[in-house]
């Protein structure tokens, strides 16, 4: 009975054995693992005698073979006694035999290679190890898994550049593929890692990996010894292939007279020192132009002042002293009127009916200082404040000695003026008795021609020439003068808006310039009588009135005849019917009454005057004159 | 299965990272110029629609590598999985050529056409890789986008290679080829033990098949545009 048990035993043993070693059938796969992982638990197991697979490789997917390990240590065995078998799966069944390897010897020992006839690619293969007819181990694989290639072959090093300072250098490694891998074919594509360090180092430093076959290598220190080395692999796997043979990289030695160290520039020494630099001197300056400073952020309130006056004068009273400078700025006044530089003007200014009630204009007429008289006509009035020594105040000028004027530039034209009526005199001296009409006509036919072509100019300045002529003899006769009206007319608007005085006293005044009473003005006649106060209308003929209305047309010019010296107001009013253009010049030869009514307020700068509106001359009032005396006038206008 | 856990909140990431950039290499690959759809007169060269489709090619087989490799540390471990995926794939049955020798001697027109018999034939399993992995419970986010990749690329692999055959090989326009793959059923079983199996062979199949087509490509790249002297 023990030994039917015993034999029973080694019965099952047997069978189990058996049965273990028929566990390739292809059929029954699973249960291998299961088998290997309890023969084979672990790696560290392998003093347990059985042989068992290193690693199975193929170096370029074309062959591949497989090693293990021999576990017999024991040296009992038969070390022939192990086998390989391998099978392949063509088709879907597993219906090959397991084969035994075909190549023990070129792998090497406890190895198996398969040539490339025995190799096929995405074919699944499973191989076992058998030991003395059992199954010690087994594996499956496919062949695109186990892909480990060569190392790279032909290592060298070039250099590419040494840094400036002669520190540093880099190179450029080269190598060639595995000469099995058919890379050329593109059968399989590697990619290969490069790894170096100092001879004396034990870490090597990796890079990454590339494709191509050479790769450069930066920042190599000069002095030192660099090994590098390179190692490829398939590029879709994992695994990499044996490292190549080491290279020795031995770089020229450093040129003595190269820097110890890496000399940086200071860059954050200037930046540091520059900023204080700049700090200081910031401060210096704002200290230095503090006040302009303060000045520039907090300017001052403008505080009410005249140029030039110190407020202090005010203070103190000295009205004097800031006139003084009142007037000097008023100088500096533009000149407003440029066209007419011989006209007069006259300021209305309020101020004007207190300096009258202080001081008449009568005195200051009858007074027989010129310049004073001056300043009336031209109505100048010191204390306003103002100067009135405009350019074209010839007249003023002329006389004008007066502190608050100016007069330096005016000197000339009165000086002129003067010398014109000089020589209006000396014509006169020299034409003697030559009959007025002679010397009238020729000054009227200026006026009177070039009234006709309306050119206000000409006649302007013959009227100034007249007025000029009228004022003196008006002057000079205090007696006359002091029969001549306050008033004085209108007798143009300039264009300008200044008024335009009438010279029509100065047929009254009889006064001429020059040294000769009876000669009037010397455009009129000799015979003109002197004790009237008032030229006669026959004088007026004679002389001529170049102090029109403003609105008389020039149109009654044409009509004056030489022997009509006549002039009546109804000549006068066919001319005021007309539209009057305020720059129309005085026509000539016009007697102008002393008071006139308006007629039409034509424009702003127009006033038609009604001579109409005088009373025809009475007999009464009409001597041989045609004008009417102030007392006359007064007994007519209500 | 504390391991599951941990793997699956750190794993989940770092599969992430990858596969952005891998999404990125997409991009690289779909930022080259392309032909518009129907354009008579526009002509690729043939190097550069033999570089794109190796670059392709190679993309896809990349995520299918890690696909694998992330299915088989998630689910197949202890399971042997390994030894019983010796099992076909459904493009065995394609007679494609098994290595260095039957490769260069096959005609490059019926070499391409081969792979354009693969590559349709991996049409619909890739279809309903997607589906099933999405309805996997706790499906994981790098096998599911990977799976989404690999079947776009994979379409626009096959447009590529139809337009290198119509101009390496053109007016032959062969009948369309292809295995039937029927793995369906066994994606969809109940037992989660066939089930896992099923996806680990046709993961393993895929990374496979990827592999063949990559080689293939690579080959005839070498072959038809550069001589065999790359």
């Amino acid at each position: 009975m023990d030994l039917w048990q015993l034999l029973l035993t080694l019965a099952v043993a047997g069978s189990g054995s058996a049965v273990s070693g028929s566990e390739a059938a292809p059929a029954i796969l699973g249960r291998p693992s299961q088998s290997l992982q309890r023969v084979n638990p672990g790696p560290g197991t392998n003093s347990s005698g059985k042989p068992k697979f290193t690693k199975c490789r193929s170096p370029e997917l074309e062959t591949f073979s497989c090693h293990w390990t021999d576990g017999v240590r024991h040296g009992l065995k038969n070390p022939g006694s192990v086998q390989l078998f391998y099978i392949r799966r063509s088709t879907q069944e597993w219906t090959q035999e397991w084969k035994e390897c075909p190549d023990y010897v070129s792998a090497g020992e406890n190895s198996c290679y398969f040539n490339s006839s025995y190799t096929s690619i995405w074919i699944p293969y499973c191989i076992k190890l058998t030991s003395n007819g059992g199954t010690v181990d087994q594996k499956c694989f496919s062949v695109e898994e186990i892909v480990q290639p060569d190392p790279p072959i032909g290592l060298n090093w070039t250099l590419l550049n040494i840094s400036l300072t002669g520190i540093h250098a880099d190179i450029q490694v080269r190598w060639e593929p595995p000469p099995n891998a058919d890379v050329q074919k593109g059968w399989i594509v590697l990619e290969y890692e490069l790894q170096y360090k100092e001879v004396n180092e034990s870490q090597w430093k990796m890079m990454d990996p590339v494709l191509s076959t050479s790769v450069p290598v930066y920042s190599l220190r000069l002095d030192k010894e660099y090994e590098v080395r390179v190692r490829s692999r398939q590029r879709n796997s994992e695994k990499y292939g044996e490292f190549s043979e080491v290279l020795y990289v031995a770089l020229p030695q450093m040129s003595p007279f190269a820097c110890e160290e890496d000399f940086q520039f200071p860059w954050f020494l200037i930046i540091i020192f520059g900023i204080f630099g700049l700090t200081m001197i910031l401060f210096l300056f704002i200290f230095s132009k503090q006040q302009r400073i303060k000045m520039l952020i907090l300017p001052p309130v403008p505080v009410p002042k005249i140029k030039g006056i110190d407020p202090d004068l005010l203070k103190e009273g000295k009205l004097e002293e800031v006139n003084t400078i009142l007037a000097i700025h008023d100088n500096y006044k533009p000149e407003f009127y440029n066209d007419d530089s011989w006209v007069e003007f006259i300021e209305l200014d309020i101020d004007d009916a207190d300096e009258k009630t202080e001081g008449s204009d009568t005195d200051r007429l009858l007074s027989n200082d010129h310049e004073k008289s001056l300043n009336i006509l031209g109505a100048k009035d010191d204390d306003s404040g103002r100067t009135s020594c405009y350019e074209p105040d010839i007249l003023e000028t002329d006389f004008n000695a007066s502190d608050v004027c100016d007069g330096t530039s005016e000197v000339p034209q009165p000086q002129r003026l003067k010398g014109e009526v000089d020589l209006l005199c000396l014509d006169q001296k020299n034409q003697n008795n030559l009959p007025s009409t002679d010397t009238a006509p020729t000054t009227q036919q200026p006026s009177v021609i070039l009234a006709k072509e309306n050119k206000p100019r000409p006649l302007v300045i013959s009227g100034t020439e007249s007025t000029h002529q009228a004022a003196h003899p008006q002057l000079s006769n205090p007696s006359s003068l002091a029969n001549i009206d306050f008033y004085a007319q209108v007798s143009d608007i300039t264009p300008a808006g200044s008024v335009v005085l009438s010279p029509g006293q100065k047929n009254k005044a009889g006064i001429s310039p020059c040294d000769r009473p009876p000669e009037v003005v010397s455009l009129c006649q000799a015979n003109f009588i002197m004790d009237s106060a008032y030229f006669c209308e026959a004088d007026a003929k004679k002389c001529i009135t170049v102090a029109p209305h403003a609105e008389v047309e020039s149109r009654v010019e044409p009509s004056f005849n030489q022997e009509d010296m006549y002039i009546t107001t109804e000549s006068l009013t066919t001319t005021a019917g007309r539209s009057g253009t305020a720059e129309r010049a005085p026509s000539s030869g016009m007697p102008v009454p002393d008071y006139t009514s308006i007629h039409i307020v034509q424009s702003p700068r127009g006033l038609v005057l009604n001579a109409t509106a005088l009373p025809l001359p009475d007999k009464e009032f009409l001597s041989s004159c045609g004008y009417v005396s102030t007392d006359q006038l007064n007994k007519i206008m209500p | 299965m504390d391991n599951k856990g941990w793997s699956l909140k750190a794993g989940s990431l770092l599969p992430l990272l990858l596969l952005v950039s891998e999404l990125l290499l997409g991009q690289s690959v779909a930022s080259l110029p392309i032909c518009p759809t129907g354009a008579v007169s526009c002509q690729v060269s043939l190097r550069d629609l033999f570089d794109r489709a190796v670059i392709l090619s190679h993309y896809i087989h990349n995520l299918s590598s890690e696909m694998f490799n992330e299915f088989d540390k998630r689910y197949a471990q202890g399971r042997g999985f390994i030894t019983k995926a010796i099992n076909s794939c459904h493009t065995s049955s394609l007679s494609t050529p098994e290595d260095k020798e039957q490769a260069q001697q096959i005609h490059h027109e019926d070499l391409l056409n081969l792979i354009l018999r693969v590559l349709r034939s991996w049409n619909d399993p890739l279809y309903h890789l997607v589906t099933e992995v999405r309805g996997m419970q706790e499906a994981p986010d790098s096998i599911l986008s990977r799976a989404i990749e690999i079947e776009e690329q994979n379409r626009r692999l096959l447009e590529g290679m139809e337009k290198i055959v119509g101009q390496v090989h053109p007016g032959v326009k062969e009948n369309e080829v292809y295995s039937v793959w029927s793995g369906l059923p066994s994606l969809q079983m109940a037992d989660e033990d066939t089930r896992l199996f099923a996806f680990y062979n046709l993961l393993h199949c895929l990374r496979r098949d990827s592999h063949k087509i990559d080689n293939y490509l690579k080959l005839l790249k070498c072959r038809i545009v550069y001589d065999s002297n790359c």
